[in-house]
């Protein structure tokens, strides 16, 4: 076991900086540069390609890879050129933030979303599963955007909650802990809810095949009652593809949602990536995508671990393998 | 046994049910009620001291530091918290002393001698001199340094002459007669040379007070001080005790204790704030989807909608006529010809144009002067008419036909068609280069809209490397004199031909005489009729074709007074030290 | 019964989809000056007397341009036209008085008109995703989780890759290196390819993970014993215990890609215009402020989308798997 998590830490190292990489490449190929979006037009060539040569944006691809990868073994990964401040302050801040959304999404999401998985899952008629189901594709269907904006909408018309932000300017009666959860709701709202619909449907589907197992039938035919059955056994069988899928909601959350981030203005890895395309800001851009890419492979490897823990059957037994 | 599960989970939904009646209720009453009472008192005459004022920028600023960044946001900050030697007063626009009390002329304008100010302090105490103004020609000509504001403080490309004869005089010489004069030292925020010279010295200039600058290194003559940086979330500034400035009751300035930048980047959120009051004001114009909702909650008296008039900026389209860009395309023999951009003037309802663009709230234009510019703008600018018949004539003449099908083809039979970029994101934009493309449709010609991000336009224009680009060309000042990059051949802002060594054609290199004539003469009758002449020679090549100025409108709460209202951005706030909230 | 009801909703959506050019009441193109925004024309039958005719429509008067508010103009009445001019229903005054069943966006285009269009577009280019990357996915997981060892591990960091690899950058280069115009064909194709690669991981995961546990099962060692080679045991035995999952991850799939391939659109890899799409279409609503208070049938592409894969939903989900071939699933079902 610990030879296979060995080996998946080493995997994600390398995945890291394979995405980091390719994401500085990319974002060299991609046309404009950083300078060329600093100034209007009123500026002269000869000044801007100043400019270029200040920020090492004159090398070559190959030479300014070469020379970023140097520094990134030292953990040197350069500085954003927008802000000033070394990537590895700039992620770590921005990526606290978003993961305060993530893990409230999440457990809004699973609050939400697996306990109404189950009730659809295990009934097959009825008013309230159809109500809940019908409720899931809306939110799925809708985009982070639009549901972000309609949640937006909804709290300024209602007045009961900030708009956006992550603080107020001067700290509420009340403390700055509570000004802080109450610019969390909408975000995370507009995070954790379409998250719920995909978990209960999730969940629903695993239920409902758990349900046909034969031991269920016995159970029930011994007199244990409805509800216990439903939550307690069956739950714990079907938690095996949500399992599956956990950490990697976990790992893609990590990387933000800019739709949301960007609307609610929450200062989250999302919108830092997001920005940081926009203005050609490739360092930043490199280290952007590595975080993310370090999450996604957390993400899927506490995702395979959590599989191998609820269900035996899936243990990675490398010895066995025929 | 069914019935316990359903039993608890009917009683979850009811009380699920209830909860939602009655936040709806909530809400139904909330919104009923107005909101604080925000009607301004009966107009008094002291305007009321204190208080905070509270505005939203769509980004992050660069830099603290001009010289680094021209954005928008930077621009505001450094508006704020640096002063400079004069003010052009973009109401009336005359110039206006600022550090500067006073001013004389010599040698036909080419010397200004100007007495400064005394007892001034910078905000951390330190005395103001004559030396901190030579030291911020230095940081803007220091060619290590980098500036971006050099050529805004050159007359004719060429630096100005700054000498200091005492602590309080300063002699500026032109090193040829420049017309616009002084009105350019408005570009220039005074630095400090006690807390930059190591970075003047270090040519490291534009670099010097960066995002991660402590706020209390920002040292300026402006009438706030950086108080506080959340980055990314707000910029919070507070009142500068040493600033200058005088009210004219001689009470210090600025009114505002503290001034809020918040860092909203969504426009939505921006404007559901500034409706429900959690805003003061946009440091931006009101785009016409936000009108409507604006306008109502300024009938509730929750807001203050003006309207500013005629841009004095319309957006362009404009083609690549550098000679030989095309390569080898077959299409160079019409798509750099005169007579296809005043064939698509013609083809191009103006009106059809303002009403998709702009809901109607636009004014024709035909030029790069709109009516706006009272003091430049061409009276006689002939209107070109909406004549389609007419515009596939002018194609005819260059072998541009239509054999029956209602497309263009050229002499091969190969369809008139060409590629137009613009910028996404941007509705105003997008919206007009669609209309641009249903209009042209009609006469035949296929336009294909491509939108790309900012980056990709900018850097396809500058490479040269496109067909078509529908952009905006932005002037600062009115005077065309300060816009020497757009109107010369060899300008950086000549967008549609950048940095000719010579001028490519005839009438190019007339506009570039012209213009040369123009920023020289002393006589402002003889330059306004020589820029008319430019005007004139503009419209019968239209090297940039433009169609509608929008109208501005701009909003604020109602706690805002004492404003000064200008179609310059920010139209609010480009002279802080006046504005004052009722509090 | 729920599951007809999906089939119903399925059909509808696949009969607007291919009946669109006749269908609907206007070209994809068409664009009406003076209606920018204009609410929908509501088909009455009996006018403001009481008097019964056959369905007609008022024509929408602009009261102010800038506000963009419209009054009925109740002095005529426009009747509709059936099957004219090669579509079922218009108005019989299409000039001055179309019908926008669901209004116009903003730049005065019929909704209605390009909801149908943009069913073929939208439906059509998520449906093919989602069933590549089905296909790919199924295949790529169920051989993983079959094979196990050095295989699984290539195949699942390959998998991890790709998920982990920012979209928008892979989109914003390639950008950069195709042609600036791009025709409707190329562009479907382009995104079809991106989003089967970028949905697959997702499945192949998922599927990878069912088909290992089952793997152990006594059906499958049995199976094995019985002398079924590796790919028969794989395809007839073990995949089919993946299709509950699969059918879930099509209906997530399904409208992830419709919304993505408005995301993409943002970095230009988009429909050139005037091809209408119910992600862009949503995207444009977004941008207006006031599309919840004033404008809400621009919002007609969420309902659709929330239709079509509703429908999807009930027929996927109300299919057995079929491994226990006998009624004890149903009757569980019955008594719980």
């Amino acid at each position: 076991m610990t030879r296979y998590v060995a080996r998946r830490l080493a995997f994600a190292a390398f995945l890291v900086i394979a995405v980091s990489s390719a994401s500085l490449v990319l974002a060299r190929l991609a046309p404009g540069d950083f300078v060329s979006q600093s100034g209007s037009t009123q500026v002269s060539r000869a000044v801007l390609d100043q400019e270029r040569a200040r920020f090492g944006l004159d090398k070559s691809i190959a030479a300014q890879y070469r020379d970023w990868l140097a520094a990134a073994v030292r953990f040197d990964f350069g500085y954003s050129m927008q802000y000033g401040r070394p990537v590895r302050d700039l992620i770590p801040e921005r990526a606290a933030n978003t993961a305060m959304l993530a893990v409230t999404a999440l457990v809004l999401a699973t609050l939400i979303g697996l306990p109404l998985g189950v009730i659809t899952g295990s009934r097959s008629g009825g008013a309230l599963p159809g109500v809940i189901r019908a409720a899931s594709v809306v939110l799925l269907s809708m985009p982070p955007l639009l549901t972000s904006l309609f949640l937006v909408f909804v709290a300024a018309r209602t007045g009961w909650l900030p708009i956006s932000g992550m603080r107020s300017a001067t700290v509420p009666a009340g403390g700055a802990l509570l000004d802080l959860l109450r610019h969390l709701v909408v975000p995370a709202a507009a995070i954790g809810l379409p998250l719920a619909a995909m978990l209960e449907r999730l969940q629903s589907q695993a239920m409902r095949e758990v349900i046909d197992e034969p031991f269920v039938l016995a159970t029930l035919a011994r007199g244990v009652p409805r509800s216990r059955i439903v939550w307690r056994g069956a739950l714990k069988a079907a938690l095996r593809p949500v399992a599956s899928v956990y950490g990697l909601i976990i790992g893609t959350l990590l990387s933000g949602s800019f739709a949301v981030e960007v609307i609610t203005a929450w200062l989250g890895l999302g919108s830092l990536m997001l920005q940081a395309l926009r203005t050609r800001d490739i360092y930043l851009v490199a280290g952007c995508a590595g975080a993310g890419a370090l999450f996604l492979a957390c993400g899927t490897l506490v995702s395979d671990l959590a599989l191998a823990a609820v269900d035996p059957r899936a243990r990675e037994m490398p010895a066995e393998q025929a | 046994m069914g019935q316990l599960l359903t039993r608890h989970t009917r009683r979850l939904a009811f009380s699920v049910a209830i909860a939602l009646i009655c936040s709806g209720l909530g809400a139904a009453c909330r919104s009923n009620t107005s909101s604080e009472s925000a009607a301004p008192a009966a107009a008094t005459r002291a305007i009321p001291r204190g208080g905070e004022l509270l505005v939203s920028v769509r980004s992050e600023p660069r830099s603290f530091n001009r010289h680094a960044s021209r954005d928008s946001t930077t621009n505001l900050v450094s508006n704020l918290t640096q002063s400079r030697l004069v003010v052009v007063n973009q109401v009336t626009q005359a110039v206006e002393p600022s550090l500067a009390e006073r001013w004389t002329t010599a040698d036909e304008g080419r010397r200004v001698t100007m007495t400064l100010r005394r007892d001034v302090v910078f905000s951390d105490g330190h005395p103001f001199t004559a030396d901190d103004v030579l030291f911020s020609f230095e940081a803007a000509y220091d060619e290590k340094g980098g500036s971006l504001l050099a050529e805004a403080v050159e007359a004719g490309g060429k630096k100005l002459q700054v000498a200091v004869t005492d602590p309080y005089t300063v002699v500026i010489t032109f090193p040829a007669p420049f017309a616009p004069g002084i009105r350019i030292l408005d570009n220039l925020p005074i630095f400090p040379r006690h807390h930059l010279d190591a970075a003047l010295k270090a040519g490291t200039i534009a670099k010097a007070w960066g995002l991660d600058t402590p706020p209390s290194e920002i040292v300026g003559l402006g009438p706030f001080v950086v108080s506080q940086y959340v980055p990314g979330q707000r910029i919070v500034f507070s009142r500068n005790p040493h600033y200058f400035a005088k009210a004219p009751d001689g009470g210090a300035l600025p009114y505002l204790d503290r001034l809020v930048m918040e860092i909203i980047p969504d426009q939505s959120a921006k404007l559901l704030r500034l409706e429900s009051g959690q805003l003061d004001m946009m440091t931006s114009e009101v785009s016409p989807d936000a009108y409507a909702p604006l306008k109502r909650a300024a009938d509730e008296g929750r807001v203050t909608l003006l309207d500013l008039g005629v841009s004095r900026n319309a957006d362009g389209l404009w083609f690549n006529l550098k000679p030989g860009a095309l390569g080898s395309d077959p299409r160079a023999a019409w798509l750099q010809r005169d007579e296809l951009r005043l064939a698509i003037s013609m083809a191009v309802d103006r009106k059809v144009f303002a009403d998709t663009v702009f809901l109607g709230a636009g004014v024709p234009v035909y030029g790069p002067e709109t009516p706006a510019n009272k003091n430049w703008y061409w009276s006689g600018q002939p209107r070109t008419p909406h004549d389609p018949a007419a515009a596939k004539t002018l194609l005819a003449s260059i072998g541009l036909t239509d054999r029956g099908d209602g497309v263009l083809k050229d002499a091969r039979s190969q369809p008139v068609r060409f590629t137009l970029l613009t910028q996404k994101g941007r509705p105003n934009l997008e919206r007009a280069a669609a209309v641009i493309r249903d209009e042209l449709k009609k006469i035949g010609v296929t336009v294909d809209v491509v939108a790309l991000d900012s980056g990709a336009v900018i850097n396809a224009f500058l490479t040269a490397r496109y067909d078509a680009v529908y952009f905006n060309a932005d002037k600062t000042d009115l005077d065309p004199g300060t816009n020497p990059d757009y109107w010369f051949s060899s300008g950086s802002a000549h967008v549609w031909n950048l940095e000719e060594k010579t001028p490519a054609t005839e009438w190019e290199r007339r506009i570039d005489e012209l213009m040369t004539r123009q920023i020289a003469s002393p006589d402002p009758a003889e330059r306004k009729r020589l820029y008319d002449e430019v005007q004139k020679i503009f419209s019968e090549h239209l090297p940039m074709i433009y169609f509608v100025a929008p109208r501005i409108y701009v909003a604020h709460s109602t706690r805002v007074t004492n404003l000064t209202p200008a179609e310059y951005r920010p139209q609010l706030l480009w002279r802080p030290a006046t504005v004052a909230v009722i509090h | 019964m729920t599951r007809g009801l999906g089939l119903a909703l399925v059909t509808l959506a696949l009969l607007s989809a291919t009946a669109a050019p006749v269908a609907a009441p206007h070209a994809v193109d068409a664009h009406f000056a003076g209606l920018l925004n204009a609410p929908p024309t509501v088909p009455h039958v009996a006018d403001a007397a009481g008097a019964w005719h056959a369905p007609f429509i008022y024509r929408w008067q602009l009261a102010n341009q800038l506000e963009q508010r419209y009054d009925e103009d109740r002095s005529t009445r426009v009747p509709l036209a059936w099957f004219s001019g090669g579509h079922v229903v218009r108005s019989s005054d299409e000039a001055a008085a179309p019908l926008l069943l669901l209004g116009a966006d903003s730049y005065g285009r019929d909704v209605f008109t390009r909801l149908l269009f943009g069913a073929r577009t939208s439906l059509g280019l998520a449906v093919t995703a989602a069933l590549a990357a089905m296909l790919v996915g199924t295949l790529l997981g169920g051989v993983a989780g079959f094979a196990g060892g050095v295989l699984d591990d290539v195949l699942m960091r390959a998998a991890d890759f790709v998920m982990v690899l920012p979209a928008m950058y892979v989109a914003l280069a390639l950008r950069a290196v195709l042609p600036l115009v791009l025709t409707a064909p190329q562009v479907f194709a382009l995104l079809a390819a991106i989003f089967a690669v970028v949905g697959a991981p997702f499945v192949a995961r998922g599927v990878r993970a069912i088909v290992r546990s089952e793997r152990r099962l006594d059906y499958a060692v049995a199976a094995q014993a019985l002398g079924a080679s590796d790919a028969r045991l794989l395809v007839r035995h073990l995949l089919p215990s993946a299709r509950g999952f699969i059918a879930v991850q099509i209906t997530l799939l399904i409208p992830a890609f419709i919304i993505a391939e408005a995301t993409l659109s943002y970095v230009g890899l988009g429909f050139p215009d005037p091809v209408a799409s119910w992600g862009t279409m949503l995207q444009e609503a977004s941008g207006n402020i006031r599309v919840f208070a004033d404008f809400p049938w621009l919002l007609s592409p969420a309902a659709a989308m929330f239709l079509v894969v509703l429908g999807v939903n009930l027929v996927l989900q109300n299919s057995r798997p079929e491994r226990l071939r006998d009624d004890r699933g149903a009757g569980v079902k019955s008594v719980l």
